[in-house]
């Protein structure tokens, strides 16, 4: 018998966790909403002005993400397990109404639905909080996480737009215990988290500090802004750039958090609402597959899936296809058991990223600030 | 919609440049690209820039035929190449076009070697537009000569073939209802030039599908005269090399007198955004490539300097030829020659 083969990721299996400490009973996914569940377009004052007066008719999801949400939910449900949906918004509660009407009209169930209140900082006087996002949704996702179910995993959902890569890897790291207090406050001042919230962010970490080690599976970033995907190399494997919520399915698929029904579905929505061809369908699972975070043969399980249903179409040479495949796919291996081993994030890298002073730079300057003697 | 199959590796900048030029065209078209050469290489640089998967796919091949490599041999030894693999997929149906700017010698004797000639064609031609002078608004302002090299001598025959592709391929990219076609020769009278070109001559005026405007010589080349000029490869090749080289020369002859003379680096400057248009207009890297034709298939062979805007208007100009059916044109118009 062959040994499980490790997801090129290197993230940890869905389905199997590899830490069996945590007696798993429920899983958790986490959606950030515009961006990354609706296709809000904000890249223009007017098109923000639009926003509030938008009813949840008005409001378009993207394509395949209701069927994605209904399909995590119902394969956890299959599994035994207790799936959670929570929505973590920045946009103000004043368009909740709007918000819950669409997911109503989605037929998406959820657990939560999380706004962040302007009005409160407008009356207090908070000027800086009112775009600052890394602190509140951070604050946000340690409070839902205290006042949750402890025994969880958790699967998140966030776009290249604001900062979620950060937020939900800061979170991860809390959660698994890897992230010390030191390194959470430079990296929240260094993107400009006011030192009253740099304090009451660090109380809620300690609460759930090192609580679930593993206990966030994976990070699934929607590039909606094409973002290229080696920026995210320094959070480390558990973040999947992913350009479509195709490529997102088949790395759940082959986390055993979907089963192939789901994935045909999320499939036939996105040719159905992007007008998707088969080649395209196609040419992302290939470029996930490059990209190192999708097995060749789950590759070759989900291209004969779809072809079955008509979405895409088998190769020609679908054997020499997959034989190029594999040897890229080894190539990828070997480049990358050269570079490092698999890691976690890289809190330096992450750190200039935000324009924070590295460790080693800030023990240069008070070195140098001290007395002599 | 068109699947181009683009050499990675081919150019002086690539597969930098190529790979850039082919993420740029994803961003802002539903053109489907397969990019032919290293895969490690080209997804390495893909993850480092913008691009839209769902339009790009990567065939992986291990070798590439460099710039300075004799073409014959380099193709012979070399059967993993990005270039011949490329040929390969396209001969094969798996593409539907080709874009390249490596080795012109390798990319006229790929196409050779896997593409079939159109019926009745006897010899490609591979072509370049240059940049001439306008004669009324809305005028291309380029022109095409063919052959630029694809062949050493050619027959009579084989000319108005030439003729007959050029206005066809004039046609379609350029947008001109009837394409005037000129034989390049010494002379404008028809008896000029030898007994290939009076032939030659005698053919093209004989073709009522053409629009023939009679013998050009070299000073009408620039002007806008015709707007397809036909010559046997040598001829063709000298021409273009000269026309580059004079625009070449002209410009360092400017900038050198202006940095002696303060008069004339005040007339640059006043005339820089009027020479910087002309330069826009000259510029390989605004129109990407040029075509080589009488190939069942059609191949734009990029500048070997090109970077990615030209690589993605190569790639746009490819895709248009093949949306507007330039091949079956080529073919019926080569038809009704015989």
């Amino acid at each position: 018998m062959s040994a499980p083969e490790t997801p090129p990721g290197g993230a940890a299996p869905l389905a199997t966790p590899p830490a069996p400490a945590l007696q798993i009973e429920a899983v958790t996914f986490r959606w950030d909403l515009d961006k990354t569940y609706l296709r809000t377009e904000f890249e223009s004052l007017r098109k923000m002005v639009r926003i509030p007066f938008e009813a949840g008719a008005d409001k378009v999801h993207l394509p395949g993400v209701p069927q994605l949400i209904q399909g995590l939910r119902r394969c956890a449900s299959e599994r035994g397990e207790r799936p959670f949906v929570f929505f973590l918004s920045a946009s103000p509660p004043q368009i909740g109404a709007a918000i819950r009407e669409k997911l109503a009209l989605d037929g998406i169930e959820y657990d939560g639905l999380t706004f962040k209140d302007q009005l409160r900082n407008l009356v207090r006087g908070h000027w800086r909080s009112l775009r600052e996002q890394v602190g509140y949704k951070l604050g946000e996702l340690l409070r839902a996480r205290a006042a949750g179910p402890a025994a969880t995993r958790e699967v998140l959902f966030g776009d290249d737009w604001e900062s979620d890569p950060l937020i939900y890897t800061l979170y991860a790291d809390v959660l698994a215990g890897t992230l010390d207090d030191d390194i959470l406050a430079r990296i929240l001042e260094a993107v400009g988290v006011q030192r009253r919230d740099v304090e009451g962010i660090q109380t809620a970490a300690r609460l759930v500090h090192g609580t679930a080690p593993g206990g966030v599976a994976r990070i699934y970033i929607n590039l909606e802004r094409r973002t290229p995907p080696s920026q995210f190399q320094m959070f480390g494997a558990r973040i999947v750039p992913t350009f479509n919520y195709l490529q997102a399915a088949a790395s759940l698929f082959e986390a055993g958090a979907l089963d192939s029904a789901a994935l045909v579905e999320v499939a036939r929505a996105i040719v159905l609402g992007a007008g998707d061809s088969s080649h395209r369908l196609r040419n992302s699972i290939d470029d996930l597959t490059r990209r190192g975070h999708l097995r060749l043969a789950t590759r070759d399980r989900i291209v004969r899936m779809l072809a079955k249903h008509d979405l895409t179409s088998l190769a020609r040479d679908e054997a020499a296809l997959r034989s190029r495949l594999r040897a890229a796919l080894e190539r990828f291996r070997r480049r990358r058991r050269d570079r490092r081993p698999l890691a976690g994030p890289d809190y330096e890298r992450v750190l200039a990223s935000v324009g924070g002073k590295p460790r080693e730079a800030e023990k240069t300057s008070s070195d140098e600030a001290a007395p002599p003697g | 919609m068109p699947r181009i199959a683009v050499d990675a590796m081919g150019g002086d900048f690539a597969p930098d440049e190529v790979v850039r030029g082919v993420a740029k065209v994803s961003l802002s078209s539903d053109i489907q690209m397969v990019l032919v050469g290293h895969a490690d290489q080209i997804q390495g640089l893909l993850d480092a820039g913008e691009y839209d998967p769902e339009l790009i796919s990567v065939r992986h091949c291990s070798s590439a035929i460099g710039m300075a490599e004799d073409p014959r041999d380099a193709l012979r030894a070399k059967k993993d190449a990005s270039i011949n693999v490329a040929a390969r997929m396209v001969a094969a149906g798996e593409a539907d076009a080709m874009v390249s700017a490596g080795n012109t010698g390798a990319c006229v004797l790929a196409a050779a070697k896997h593409w079939k000639l159109l019926p009745g064609i006897r010899k490609a031609a591979l072509a370049s537009v240059f940049p001439r002078q306008t004669e009324y608004e809305g005028q291309d302002h380029l022109a095409l000569l063919l052959d630029v090299g694809a062949t050493i001598r050619c027959d009579a025959i084989e000319l108005a073939q030439f003729g007959v592709m050029g206005s066809a391929y004039a046609r379609t990219i350029s947008k001109v209802p009837t394409p005037r076609v000129g034989l390049l020769n010494m002379g404008s009278e028809p008896n000029k030039g030898g007994e290939v070109l009076v032939a030659a001559h005698r053919i093209l005026s004989s073709l009522p599908a053409i629009h023939f405007v009679g013998n050009v010589e070299g000073n009408d080349v620039a002007t806008g005269r015709a707007d397809v000029i036909v010559a046997e490869g040598i001829l063709g090749n000298v021409t273009l090399k000269l026309l580059e080289g004079v625009a070449e020369v002209a410009w360092k002859l400017a900038s050198h007198a202006a940095h002696d003379n303060w008069r004339w680096r005040l007339g640059m400057a006043m005339l820089s955004s009027g020479i910087e248009r002309m330069r826009d207009l000259a510029d390989f890297q605004t129109y990407g490539g040029a075509p080589i034709l009488g190939f069942e298939h059609l191949w734009i062979k990029a500048h070997g300097r090109s970077r990615a805007p030209a690589i993605a208007n190569a790639i746009k100009v490819a895709a248009k030829a093949v949306r507007d059916g330039i091949v079956p044109d080529m073919t019926e118009a080569v038809a009704k020659l015989q």
